[in-house]
């Protein structure tokens, strides 16, 4: 046998058929594995999204499927302004409070945030999601490394008023970090930011 | 800085300067001196238990790795450069820092900086920036806490023993004390929209001094005192003058067309060169013979991409300050110089071609 | 050949990192962490044994004109089935590692053992010289890991649950509280320092073993180093 496959393995054409089967078999598998990876990969992002919507919500806050419940809202739904998606959390119908997202520019580039609202336009908690702070710098605005985020808690754009929207440095309520000024400040205003998006289209939002 | 291979001699010409690593070393450490004096007078005991320190641990490195290669330490240690190293990195260090930013600092620069690629002349970035880098990367926080200048002597300043606890234990109130230093006021209040004009034009702006009054490392508040040193060693033919012009031009320059355009966004030639490690780098770190090309116009080109690198640093980076980034992002480029800028050959062209003879009329 | 050797050349003589110095990519990237290494270890080694395996059973059939496009064909699609597998399955490990878990791919060491080995050598042994050689990467790829994490953050094993499962939650040991860290050892310069270092420990360890050996020393492995 081993001699009939070295005559073969000779001609030209066994490259390209040898090479063509491997690839049909590899491709054969792949079909196989994403069949059954493919619902336990999307039941996992899911789960991943639904958990750090639950971390800006106090628990039991909602009964209703947040990821189905969602509006989506923005200044005209521009190239520059891309519509805004809002989770809508519900207990017995009635809507207790929205998460969204927001983004700054920190001191390398942008931060989001992920802030939860309640109807009177009060903070139920922010997270960061994703950043690329100096660490051990920057990075103390993440829940990981900090409580720091957790002084969002409560707050509103009413209390405390306008003026203090700001880091300590600046005037305001909130602390800033050793060696950093810029992330935390980028921080308090993307929070800001999302306050008054969420007034400006509170209607919207919770109709 | 360079070392002296003692071979036996083969071809001329056979004349020898009587210089010596030492020496040399030695005059380099007497010009910093009166810089170094004057920022011990200006930031008291805890500055020089950091200088101490600093220069024990490199000391240290280098006598581990040396007897680590199974070779005497102290006629390597008796060459200086050891010593000046981690002189070196002390002047760019915070004051006030903790002994073990000093002692980490001057055991990374001796041993992995140096001695790992082959001890004094084999390095080919300068050890004291590679050290003031690997602690700026590294922490952050104690790197960046420069404090405002409390003159021994003056009132509130820290005794003999209260300086040796600011540098082992840590300061106590560190709010109390914290300063700005230029550049890290001027970064921080445009990054949140403040224009350069507001800033300087408010109160508590840093003032910018020649004589160098001002918060920062122990080699950046006397730009004055660091280049008269400079000049000394010029003179004392040290150094020679084409890389501390070369640098200065290069921020100097960028600096000067940057400030025209826009005065609200770059700051200007003068407080570009009077501030930060300018001044050091210039004529203390960049000038160093290991790192630096071999011929003159290598050493112009490299010298000006030091410059030209601070500012954009400076300007354009996440960091205040750019001369240590800036150093030994040329250092790396040494090699590339030295082989692309080479003395001409006598009799040789440029390029290394045999020059045409002119011909002889019959 | 046996499968003493085949171990001793894998985990130690022939190291993929320490000796060969292939697989740098991961090593530099991933190892943050003890558990970062650790679990970019073991995902090589699947990969490594698989690819060994189905390369030694095709080995007959494959020209060696088109031998390099087939064993990449072959490795990418483990590669992928892999990646697949850790998102679905161990998606917590998969945000750390996932940018990281395409770049099996093109890691030498896997073509590099396909090439030299596999290609060569009976189903059985194929098998065991992935294991040997991804038990050498694991091992590789965790130490250094160790080292940056150690001096990094002042951790072992941080978050080796997630990798492990929580009956494993014992090895996450916190070996000086609050310390801040050297961020220098958790960003890519820290690898290569940590990498040079051990390199050169290695090379230390193994002048010594060779001092002690006993002048009669067996030709095969050096021939083989």
């Amino acid at each position: 046998m081993s001699t009939l496959i070295d005559t073969w393995r000779a001609k030209l054409a066994y490259q390209g058929i040898s090479l063509g089967i491997v690839a049909m078999f590899a491709s054969a598998a792949l079909v196989v594995g994403n069949q059954l990876t493919h619902d336990a990969i999307l039941k996992a992002e899911a789960d991943d999204l639904a958990s750090s919507l639950a971390q800006v919500l106090p628990a039991g806050g909602n009964d209703n499927d947040m990821l189905a419940d969602t509006v989506k809202v923005g200044a005209g739904g521009t190239a520059v302004a891309p519509p805004v998606t809002v989770y809508r959390a519900r207990k017995a119908g009635a809507v207790t409070g929205v998460v969204f997202q927001r983004a700054e520019r920190g001191y390398t580039t942008d931060i989001v945030v992920l802030m939860g609202v309640d109807t009177e336009g009060r903070l139920l908690g922010v997270r960061v999601i994703k950043h690329a702070e100096t660490p051990g710098l920057g990075d103390k605005i993440e829940i990981a490394k900090a409580k720091w985020i957790l002084d969002f808690n409560g707050k509103s754009l009413a209390e405390p008023a306008a003026a203090k929207w700001a880091v300590k440095k600046d005037g305001g309520v909130f602390d800033q970090f050793a060696g950093a000024t810029i992330t935390p400040r980028a921080v308090v205003k993307a929070v800001k930011g999302g306050l008054e998006f969420f007034a400006a289209h509170r209607e919207e939002i919770l109709q | 800085m360079t070392g002296f291979v003692a071979t036996a001699p083969l071809a001329s010409p056979h004349a020898h300067s009587g210089g010596r690593v030492t020496w040399v070393m030695g005059k380099v450490m007497l010009a910093l001196a009166p810089a170094t004096l004057y920022g011990f007078w200006l930031y008291g005991w805890p500055a020089i238990h950091l200088w101490v320190i600093t220069i024990l641990f490199s000391l240290l490195g280098e006598a581990f790795c040396v007897r680590l290669m199974g070779r005497r330490a102290i006629p390597v240690l008796m060459d200086g450069s050891a010593a000046l190293t981690g002189w070196l990195l002390a002047l760019s260090l915070p004051p006030w820092a903790p002994w073990w930013l000093g002692a980490v600092g001057g055991l990374f620069a001796t041993v992995i900086a140096k001695q790992v690629f082959g001890g004094l002349g084999q390095n080919l970035f300068n050890p004291a920036m590679v050290a003031r880098v690997a602690l700026l990367i590294s922490f952050p926080v104690p790197m960046t806490q420069m404090v405002a200048a409390l003159p021994l002597g003056s009132v509130g300043a820290p005794d003999f023993v209260q300086g040796l606890r600011i540098t082992l234990a840590g300061m106590p109130n560190y709010d109390a004390v914290a300063s700005a230093s230029l550049l890290g006021h001027a970064k921080t209040e445009l990054s949140r929209g403040i224009d350069l004009v507001q800033t300087f034009a408010s109160a508590n702006a840093p003032a910018l001094s020649f004589i160098g009054a001002r918060t920062g490392s122990l080699g950046e508040t006397s730009a004055l005192l660091i280049a008269a040193g400079g000049i000394a060693l010029i003179f004392l033919r040290i150094i020679t003058w084409h890389i501390p012009v070369a640098m200065l031009l290069g921020i100097a320059l960028p600096a000067l067309i940057g400030h025209a355009i826009d005065p609200a966004r770059y700051l200007g030639a003068g407080t570009h060169l009077l501030s930060g490690a300018a001044m050091l780098g210039a004529f203390f770190i960049a000038t160093d013979y290991v790192t630096s090309p071999n011929t003159r116009l290598g050493q112009l080109v490299f010298a000006f991409g030091c410059g030209f690198l601070t500012w954009v640093i400076r300007t354009y980076g996440g960091y205040p300050e750019g001369v240590a980034f800036a150093v030994l992002l040329m250092n790396a480029l040494t090699p590339a110089i030295d082989r692309l800028i080479k003395p001409r050959i006598y009799g040789r062209d440029r390029k290394g071609k045999p020059m045409e003879l002119p011909e002889e009329k019959a | 050949m046996n499968a003493r050797d085949i171990f001793k050349e894998g985990i130690w003589t022939n190291n993929s990192v320490f000796s060969q110095m292939l697989a740098l990519c991961p090593a530099m990237a991933v190892t943050t962490t003890g558990t970062n290494g650790l679990g970019m270890g073991l995902a090589s080694m699947a990969v490594l044994v698989c690819a060994n395996v189905l390369v030694a059973m095709i080995r007959n059939f494959v020209s060696p004109q088109v031998r390099i496009p087939i064993f990449i064909v072959l490795i990418a699609t483990l590669v992928t089935l892999v990646d697949l597998a850790l998102n679905a399955w161990l998606h917590d490990l998969y945000k750390v590692l996932g940018l990281f878990i395409a770049l099996i791919v093109v890691n030498c060491a896997i073509l590099g053992r396909a090439e030299s080995f596999a290609s060569k050598s009976p189903v059985f042994y194929a098998a065991l010289d992935g294991i040997a050689m991804g038990m050498g990467l694991t091992l590789a790829l965790t130490v250094i890991g160790l080292v940056r994490e150690l001096f990094g953050s002042g951790t072992l094993f941080a978050q080796a649950s997630l990798l492990l499962g929580p009956s494993f939650a014992f090895l996450e040991t916190t070996v000086i509280a609050n310390f801040n860290g050297a961020l220098l050892m958790v960003l890519p310069p820290g690898g290569f320092l940590v990498l040079g270092l051990l390199l050169a420990g290695k090379r230390v360890l193994d002048a010594k073993l060779e001092r002690r050996r006993p002048a009669s020393a067996d030709f095969s492995n050096a021939e083989a180093a």
